[in-house]
C-alpha cells in the first residue's frame, strides 16, 4: 500500500480539508512471501471504498485504529478517508455541506487525483456509527453512485439516536439545531434514511446492497435491530450480522474485514479506458 | 494545490520511502475570483517538477521553507519532492541507489498513480545545492526522461568541492562514514560518472539529445567556483546552458527568490 496524506482546498466546504488515502502497491510483504506484485500497471485503476469515522473523529481515526491498510492490501482496494466533523453527513442547517462536500466534489477530486475507478460497481461506502448512518445516507442519497454500502454499530435510524440523546441517555457532540433547521421535523425528511429509501423506491432507483453489523452489548444494539426490521420491511438487499462485543475499535476492526468479504470485491485492479 | 505526503515501500531503495507531491487543483483565488479551471478534467496530465532537497534536508524542505506550492499552482506545474538522505543523488558505493530510485522508479511510479504527464518536455527537475548536483546527475543520466534541468547554488563540479570543500562546514561536518557510504575514497572521482564535467564531455562525445540546463548562484556563495567551473567546461564542450547570478548566498532567501525563475524559464504548460 501507498498511504497518501492529501489536503486540498475544498469549495464546498470553503476551508482545505485532509484525506486519507491508501493505494494497494508492491510491498514488501508481497515481497518476502512471494505473493503476486504485478498488478501495479500503466493505466491501472482500483475498486475504490469511502471509509467513514464516527462522531468526535476525523481522516485519521480508520489508520491509527485499525489495520485496514492490511486487508484493503490482501483485497487491492483502493480506500479514501474523508473527514466530516460531527455532521451526521448531513448538509447542515448552520454549518458546512458535508453531504454535497462527500457525494459531489470529493469523487471529483479523488477521481482526477489518484488512479481509481469512475463505476458504481466498483465504488464502495462504509462506516462506523455516526459514519454508519453516513455510508447508508450516502449510498441512498446518490443510489447510482455506490454499488453497495456497510455500516457497522451505526446509527441507521436517526430518530432512535435523536431520541436517546434527547432524554440524556447517550453522550454526543451533536447539535441538532445547528444540523437541522427543524428537528422534529427530521422523520420523514430525507435525513430519515428509511423515508428517503421509500422516496428511492418510489422513484425506481435500484439500491446499492447494505451490511449492517452490531455488537450485541452495544448501546446503539437494540436501535440496529430495529433498524434492520425496517430496511427489511421496505425491502433493501440487506445482509445482517450481530456478534458479541460493545461500540469500541476491536469491534470495527474485526467486523471492517467481515463487510469487505461481504462486498465480493475483486481483488485485483479492474479494466477501465482512460477517459480522454 | 493539492498537497499529498505519500509514503509507500520502494523497491529500489528496498525500504519504504517518504514523498511530497503538489497537483494544481482548485485553489481558494480560484474559487473567490470564479475563474474557469480544469483541474478535474478526465485524461489532464499535468507537467511535473522534480525537485530536490540539499544535504542536511528531505522532502519537506521546499514546502516548508519556499512559496513553490503557489508558484507552482501559478505556472500550472505539479511538484514532486522526494528524501534522498545526504547521497548526493547517485548509486552509494555503500547504500541506496537514490539515483535510479528518482532517475526511473519514482515517474514510472508516480505517474501509475497521480495525473502526471509521460511526456519528455513536460517532465523537469530542479534542485539546490547537493540537490543542483543531483537535477543535472539525474537529468544527464536519463535525457530521455527529463526535457529540463535546473540547478540552484548546485555542487556541480564535485571534484573541486571534494578537494577543498573541507574548509566549508557544509564538507566537514558531514559524518565522515557517511562520505564514506556515498563516494568510495579509493576511487578519485575525477574522470567517473559521479563527475558531472566528464559526464558532459561522454554526451558531447556520443552526441546525446541533451536537457535544456539552467544554473543559478549566488555571487557570494562559497560554492560559486564550483558553478563557474562546470559552466565553462559545459561551453567548451558547446553543452547549451543558461547561467544567471545574482547577489546572495547559499541560502533560503536565494532558492525562494530564484526557484521563480526556473519556473519562469520552463515552457509554458501545454494543454494536454
Amino acid at each position: 500500500m501507498a498511504f497518501f496524506q492529501t489536503n486540498f482546498f475544498s469549495s464546498t466546504l470553503c476551508f482545505n480539508t485532509d484525506i486519507h488515502v491508501f493505494i494497494p502497491t508492491p510491498n514488501s510483504d508481497e515481497l518476502l512471501n512471494r505473493k503476486k506484485s504485478d498488478y501495479l500497471q500503466h493505466g491501472v485503476k482500483f475498486q475504490v471504498l469511502y471509509l467513514l469515522h464516527g462522531a468526535y473523529g476525523d481522516a485519521t481515526d480508520w489508520m491509527r485504529l485499525t489495520s485496514i491498510e492490511k486487508y484493503a492490501q490482501e483485497h487491492k482496494l483502493a480506500v479514501v478517508m474523508p473527514s466530516a466533523s460531527n455532521s451526521f453527513y448531513q448538509n447542515m442547517y448552520c454549518g458546512s455541506d458535508y453531504l454535497t462536500y462527500l457525494t459531489d466534489e470529493l469523487p471529483a477530486v479523488v477521481q482526477a487525483l489518484f488512479p481509481v475507478s469512475r463505476k458504481r460497481e466498483n465504488t464502495f461506502v462504509a462506516g462506523l456509527s455516526m459514519g454508519g448512518y453516513g455510508a447508508v445516507k450516502l449510498a441512498m442519497e446518490r443510489p447510482r453512485q455506490y454499488a453497495a454500502c456497510a455500516s457497522l454499530s451505526g446509527a441507521i435510524d436517526l430518530e432512535a439516536v435523536m431520541e436517546q440523546t434527547k432524554h440524556g441517555n447517550l453522550a454526543a457532540p451533536f447539535r441538532w439545531d445547528a444540523l437541522f433547521e427543524r428537528p422534529d421535523n427530521v422523520p420523514g425528511s430525507d435525513a430519515d434514511l428509511f423515508a428517503l429509501i421509500r422516496k428511492r423506491l418510489a422513484q425506481g432507483e435500484m439500491l446499492p446492497r447494505v451490511f449492517q453489523s452490531c455488537g450485541t452489548e452495544d448501546f446503539i444494539y437494540a436501535a440496529n435491530v430495529s433498524a434492520r426490521d425496517k430496511l427489511k420491511a421496505l425491502g433493501v438487499d440487506i445482509t445482517y450480522e450481530e456478534h458479541p462485543g460493545i461500540h469500541d475499535w476491536d469491534y470495527w476492526d474485526t467486523h471492517i474485514q467481515r463487510a469487505l468479504n461481504w462486498m465480493r470485491l475483486a481483488n485485483e485492479p479492474v479494466t477501465e479506458p482512460e477517459e480522454v | 494545490m493539492a498537497h499529498i505526503d505519500c509514503s509507500f515501500y520502494s523497491p529500489t531503495l528496498q525500504k519504504n520511502a517518504h514523498v511530497v507531491v503538489f497537483v494544481p487543483s482548485l485553489s481558494a483565488d480560484d474559487y473567490l475570483e470564479d475563474r474557469e479551471t480544469e483541474y478535474h478534467k478526465p485524461g489532464k496530465r499535468w507537467p511535473t517538477l522534480f525537485l530536490l532537497h540539499g544535504s542536511y534536508g528531505d522532502c519537506m524542505d521546499w514546502s516548508l521553507r519556499t512559496g513553490v506550492e503557489r508558484y507552482a499552482q501559478e505556472k500550472g506545474v505539479a511538484v514532486v519532492m522526494p528524501s534522498a538522505e545526504n547521497s548526493n543523488y547517485v548509486k552509494m558505493a555503500h547504500g541506496e541507489n537514490y539515483l535510479d530510485y528518482i532517475g526511473k522508479e519514482l515517474p514510472t511510479f508516480l505517474r501509475k498513480i497521480f495525473p502526471l504527464s509521460e511526456r519528455r518536455s513536460e517532465t523537469y527537475i530542479a534542485g539546490l545545492s547537493m540537490g543542483g548536483y543531483g537535477a543535472f546527475r539525474i537529468a544527464l543520466e536519463f535525457p530521455e526522461t527529463f526535457g529540463y534541468a535546473a540547478s540552484l547554488s548546485g555542487a556541480l563540479d564535485m571534484v573541486k568541492l571534494q578537494a577543498t570543500g573541507n574548509r566549508e562546514a557544509h564538507m566537514r561536518k558531514m559524518p565522515a562514514a557517511y562520505r564514506r557510504a556515498v563516494f568510495d575514497p579509493s576511487v578519485p572521482l575525477e574522470g567517473t560518472r559521479n563527475d558531472l564535467l566528464f559526464l558532459l564531455g561522454q554526451h558531447a562525445e556520443e552526441n546525446t539529445a541533451l536537457p535544456l540546463l539552467y544554473m543559478s548562484c549566488g555571487t557570494e556563495d562559497f560554492i560559486l567556483p564550483a558553478n563557474e567551473s562546470f559552466y565553462e567546461t559545459a561551453k567548451a564542450r558547446r553543452v547549451s546552458v543558461l547561467y544567471e547570478r545574482y547577489p546572495g548566498v547559499h541560502n533560503w532567501d536565494y532558492w525562494d527568490t530564484h526557484i521563480k525563475d526556473v519556473l519562469r524559464w520552463l515552457p509554458d504548460g501545454t494543454k494536454s
